[in-house]
């Protein structure tokens, strides 16, 4: 018995370590611009006037729909591109199939900072810079989509293709309408690791999109806090970061299960 | 009219061995045609190329006259059985078996009225609702036969379909087969490994190994005049007993020697008998099926047989309606298949005779069959 209170009290312990600062980052949005200096639970001085304030400052509603345009088009794109490209790999024969993808895996191994200069030149070069484009079509194919869609069509029995192409299905319908339905929790997956990465990018939009109407939440929100529009005030910074978290701490609340199958499969974090 | 003819067919695999070598067999319209041979020997292959799910390296393959080896599956009018199935999971049994339709862009009320019908044949019209997993294995393949008979094919394929199954849905299905083929009045062909299955479904049998015909006939035929040892050795169940030895000339009678005992050759065994003659001095095997070697229950209602080959039985299992007695005569394993109500006393030799004329030999180095 005073083990397992023991147990619960280091777990407690453990969760309250990760939870805290999100209270207080919450507590802290919600108090007076006087109340800030301590750690608290509850807000001190309840005020709404920092949200107030950050709408009145920023286009925050704009660059939300911005953000949520941006990660659901690319989101689309790479579920698309990864079911075909990852079918290909899984299920077609041709030559080089495996040496196409032991690259797409290599590329996996290169930090997105080493190809962040080539990409800019490529965007300046297309014309792209200020457009979504320039915040859609790089991410628009993703190794770790392909990778899972390849695993999880290998793990598909060949008789489910040969039944459908008896039936007449083309390439396209055996993937989309009999395949991607049998794998729902990797495409889930996918979706929510995609979205989560896109939603966050703060660094790539800063570097392509300089006009305000374009930018991002996460572009946005840096900027305000770092670039000295805030007036140095704490409290609107912080209600600026409450509200681009928000939404993926919705989305959380809904695919809780299925978030934490994510990382468990893709063993990475973002 | 649904006549499939294959004509020299050949598949290799790039840098592989070749599959199937020069195969060619003729499958005529309503004929129910079962492929059977060990695992490895091409048949599943032989089906898949039928379907146009495989490549054909060379030669052509005839439907009604007309050359199909490079229409794509969907245009070929054959559908398959798959021997998992294949049922699309996430769609019900309705949709699965509709699913072919739409494609084709049947109209909604003639796909309605097919399904119904191949359900109302095949019994499944509750499970039209459910979704695969929510059917048992029996049920699954009702299914999967039904998507395959709402297409009114000219050709059904099936690819091991009963595997699956436990031994006595397997019996009941094999007879719905039956029923099927004789109700739908299709061309149908049919894989499977297991010879009882062959023999029980099929017009004509095809013997492969090795991506080779070993031989296409009734089974009957296959069974009474197997062409060589193998068939011989596969078809029928238990298998042939082999022993090899030499065709001797005694006096004027030709007989067979193994190594323990020399048997005459009377000339009741007509089919043999004058094809044995150049064979005077040279090795052969002797194939004999079980049920002509006997014991004194059965030889009571027979006028002769020789030898009499006393043995001590290795072990017995009582079937009911018969009895395998299972033994080694001259380092070869034999098995007899003796009356029911046997007896047998494991410590003691008991005398078991031989139908010699119902002996098959074959020829030791080409294992063709002489006669």
């Amino acid at each position: 018995m005073p083990q397992t209170l023991l147990k619960y009290l280091l777990l407690s312990l453990a969760a309250l370590s990760f939870i805290y600062p999100f209270i207080w980052m919450v507590s802290a949005s919600l108090s007076s611009e006087s109340g800030l200096g301590s750690l608290v639970l509850l807000p001190q001085g309840f005020t709404w006037g920092n949200y107030a304030t950050v709408f009145t400052k920023i286009p925050l509603g704009r660059a939300f729909l911005n953000s949520a345009f941006v990660a659901i088009v690319t989101t689309g794109l790479v579920l698309i591109s990864g079911a075909m490209v990852g079918y290909a790999l899984a299920r077609l024969d041709f030559v080089g199939r495996s040496a196409i993808f032991y690259l797409i895996i290599f590329t996996m191994t290169l930090p997105f900072q080493i190809t962040l200069i080539p990409n800019y030149i490529t965007m300046v070069q297309l014309g792209w810079v200020d457009t979504y484009f320039a915040l859609i079509v790089p991410f628009a194919l993703s190794s770790l989509s392909v990778l899972l869609f390849r695993q999880a069509f290998q793990g598909l029995p060949q008789s489910l293709i040969d039944a459908a192409r008896m039936d007449g299905a083309g390439e396209l319908r055996i993937i989309f309408q009999i395949l991607v339905p049998n794998i729902l929790p990797t495409v889930l997956t996918i979706t929510i690791l995609t979205f989560m990465g896109l939603w966050n990018e703060a660094l790539w939009p800063l570097i392509v999109i300089r006009n305000e109407p374009t930018m991002t939440m996460p572009q946005l929100v840096t900027l305000f806090s770092v670039g000295g529009r805030a007036d140095a005030q704490l409290g609107v910074k912080i209600a600026a970061a409450v509200m681009l978290a928000i939404p993926i701490v919705v989305l959380y609340l809904f695919f809780q299960k299925h978030f934490i199958r994510s990382m468990a499969t893709s063993g990475m974090k973002d | 009219m649904a006549e499939v003819i294959l004509k020299h067919i050949v598949k290799a695999y790039a840098g592989g061995p070749r599959v199937i070598r020069d195969l060619s067999i003729d499958v005529k319209d309503r004929e129910f045609v079962v492929l059977v041979g060990p695992s490895g020997c091409g048949k599943s292959t032989l089906l898949r190329m039928i379907a146009g799910l495989e490549d054909i390296t060379s030669g052509d393959l005839l439907l009604d006259g007309q050359r199909i080896n490079n229409l794509a599956p969907k245009d070929r009018d054959i559908a398959m059985v798959f021997q998992n199935y294949a049922l699309y999971p996430h769609m019900t049994v309705y949709d699965n078996m509709a699913f072919g339709l739409k494609l084709r862009n049947m109209p909604k009320d003639e796909i309605r009225q097919r399904v119904t019908r191949a359900a109302q044949i095949l019994e499944i019209e509750f499970l039209l609702d459910r979704k695969p997993k929510d059917m048992s294995g029996g049920q699954r393949q009702r299914v999967a036969i039904g998507r395959a008979i709402v297409r009114e094919p000219k050709v059904f394929l099936f690819d091991e379909p009963l595997s699956n199954l436990d031994a006595k849905l397997r019996g009941q299905t094999r007879i719905e087969l039956q029923k099927l083929h004789r109700d739908l009045q299709a061309t149908m062909i049919y894989v499977t490994h297991d010879q009882v299955e062959a023999m029980t479904l099929g017009d004509r049998i095809v013997v492969l190994r090795n991506g080779e015909v070993m031989q296409y006939d009734t089974p009957l035929a296959l069974y009474n005049q197997p062409a060589n040892r193998f068939v011989a050795g596969f078809i029928g169940s238990p298998p042939m007993n082999f022993l090899p030895g030499r065709i001797l000339m005694v006096g004027a009678t030709l007989c067979f020697q193994s190594a323990g005992s020399t048997v005459q050759i009377g000339l009741n065994n007509s089919i043999h008998y004058a094809a044995l003659i150049p064979y005077e001095d040279r090795t052969v095997v002797l194939g004999i099926r079980a049920e002509h070697l006997m014991d004194l229950v059965m030889n009571g209602q027979r006028p002769y047989y020789s030898p009499d080959t006393r043995t001590v039985l290795e072990a017995v299992e009582h079937m009911g309606s018969e009895t395998l007695a299972y033994f080694t005569l001259e380092g070869q394993r034999f098995i007899a298949r003796l009356s029911g109500d046997t007896v047998v006393d494991m410590n003691k030799s008991i005398p078991l005779f031989w139908d010699i004329d119902k002996a098959h030999f074959f020829d030791a180095e080409t294992e063709q069959a002489i006669r």
